[in-house]
């Protein structure tokens, strides 16, 4: 498998290039920068290749563009509001669209604040995920045994999650790891469907996370009383659905610890 | 009404705060997949009509990448209706032809010695040619990766792709990049 080990190389060269590497793989990626040459120097020739890419003259965008936008839309705008245009605007009106506008602009930054909190969790989760893909295995602990896994994360976590096997559901279980989310160290199992890898991360419980997909992977979210559970994977969002039914249906009770 | 025309004020606001600003950045993102300065201005414009129309479905979170997705999707539905020889898309090439570029090696199985890789000098012209031979999905992730400096996060959103695709994409792409420039000689 020579072909597909450089492949591998090169993907990881790409991202370290393009610094997408998570610290410790790109602290492994440098030792063998430094002891490999024919890598060193492909190393070499990428950064001169991006070096003659950046240098590239830029053309700067035509003052006459901006106008054309500009104007374009003003068209746009008056074709929209012809009916409105015939009535004469009050002060009165003006006024409350100032007010109007106040409200709403300062909803829509709550708004943003509140999704931003939301979003930030989802992306630390998913990163977590993408991390466990680019490093030589996707867990911490290898097994597919739901009595290895479990009380590995006891050991290390003040609240470990129910690690059922659902291999019968055609989700194997592959091991687990501890992501950090925000300050906190988590419980996240990981699951093999066919191909595809599947990260179950644990957080506390009552987090809402919406069903999106973050850099193309599909994110799923649920709760029960002990945690809120995000799925994530590059499987379709109706597969996600199927594991969680299968997840709810398997977990059982909570243990009493 | 009067609440309509706030509205419409709102629309225009909202417009001149999420997608004004990355003008410049559209502009070069378009001239690069176009190929030309020209085509370029006819793509912002177009793309500047469809973000006005959509703001309303602008989600909050990244309005670089909301207005460069707009962009970059004009550009794309643009070539292929005004399309001219020069622009290669993966779907023009035959099934084996897409999966060698994508998923096969370039350079067959042969690794090459450190002695073989050379940097290469090539003018502004040459890259800029070779550049514009690359089928329009490499091209693209190379030009909102080095020009625009985007992450991978964001580029995969931008060109609706998973993000192994880009990893792949950037990869490949580079490697025909250094084929082609090193070929000229």
């Amino acid at each position: 498998m020579v072909a597909s080990l450089r492949d591998n190389d090169e993907l990881q060269l790409n991202a370290y290039c393009d610094g997408e590497l998570d610290p410790v793989s790109a602290n492994e990626f440098e030792r063998r920068l430094a002891n490999e040459a024919s890598l060193k120097a492909r190393y070499a020739r990428l950064l001169s290749l991006r070096q003659a890419v950046r240098s590239l003259p830029q053309l700067e965008i035509p003052a006459s563009l901006q106008a054309r936008i500009k104007s374009s839309l003003d068209a746009e705008r008056s074709s929209n509001v012809t009916v409105l245009r015939q009535r004469s605007w009050s002060f009165q009106a003006l006024a409350a669209a100032v007010v109007f506008g106040a409200v709403i602009s300062s909803s829509v930054m709550m708004t943003i604040e509140q999704y931003g909190q939301r979003e930030n969790v989802t992306n630390q989760v998913v990163a977590g995920h993408i991390r466990s893909l680019l490093a030589p295995q996707p867990f911490d602990i290898a097994s597919s045994d739901r009595h290895t896994v479990k009380p590995w994360f006891t050991a290390r976590l003040p609240v470990s999650p129910q690690v059922p096997d659902l291999a019968a559901q055609g989700f194997a279980l592959l091991g687990g790891r501890v992501d950090v989310v925000g300050q906190d160290p988590v419980a996240t199992i990981i699951y093999k469907h066919a191909a595809h890898t599947l990260s179950l991360t644990t957080l506390r419980p009552g987090q809402s996370v919406s069903e999106q997909t973050i850099a193309g992977y599909n994110v799923r979210s649920w709760s029960d009383a002990d945690f809120t559970y995000i799925a994530v994977s590059d499987l379709p969002s109706t597969d996600l659905a199927t594991f969680q039914r299968a997840f709810s249906a398997a977990a059982p009770a909570p243990e009493i610890k | 009404m009067s609440v309509s025309v706030v509205q419409n004020k709102d629309e225009r606001a909202a417009f001149d705060e999420v997608f004004l600003p990355h003008l410049p950045e559209a502009y070069r993102l378009a001239q690069w997949l176009a190929g030309n300065a020209s085509d370029a201005e006819d793509i912002v414009q177009e793309a500047a009509l469809r973000a006005f129309r959509g703001i309303k479905n602008f989600g909050a979170v990244n309005a670089r990448a909301w207005s460069l997705t707009i962009v970059r999707n004009t550009a794309f539905s643009w070539l292929t209706k005004n399309k001219s020889r020069t622009v290669v898309f993966l779907n023009d090439l035959s099934a084996a032809e897409q999966q060698e570029l994508e998923y096969e090696g370039l350079h067959g199985a042969r690794i090459e010695t450190p002695e073989e890789i050379a940097l290469f000098k090539a003018d502004a012209e040459e890259v800029q040619k070779a550049l514009a031979q690359l089928p329009v999905q490499f091209r693209e992730v190379i030009v909102l990766r080095e020009i625009n400096q985007m992450n991978y996060r964001d580029i995969a959103e931008i060109t609706n792709a998973p993000i192994g695709t880009v990893m792949s994409r950037l990869s490949r792409g580079r490697q025909l990049l250094i084929a082609l420039l090193g070929d000229r000689r």
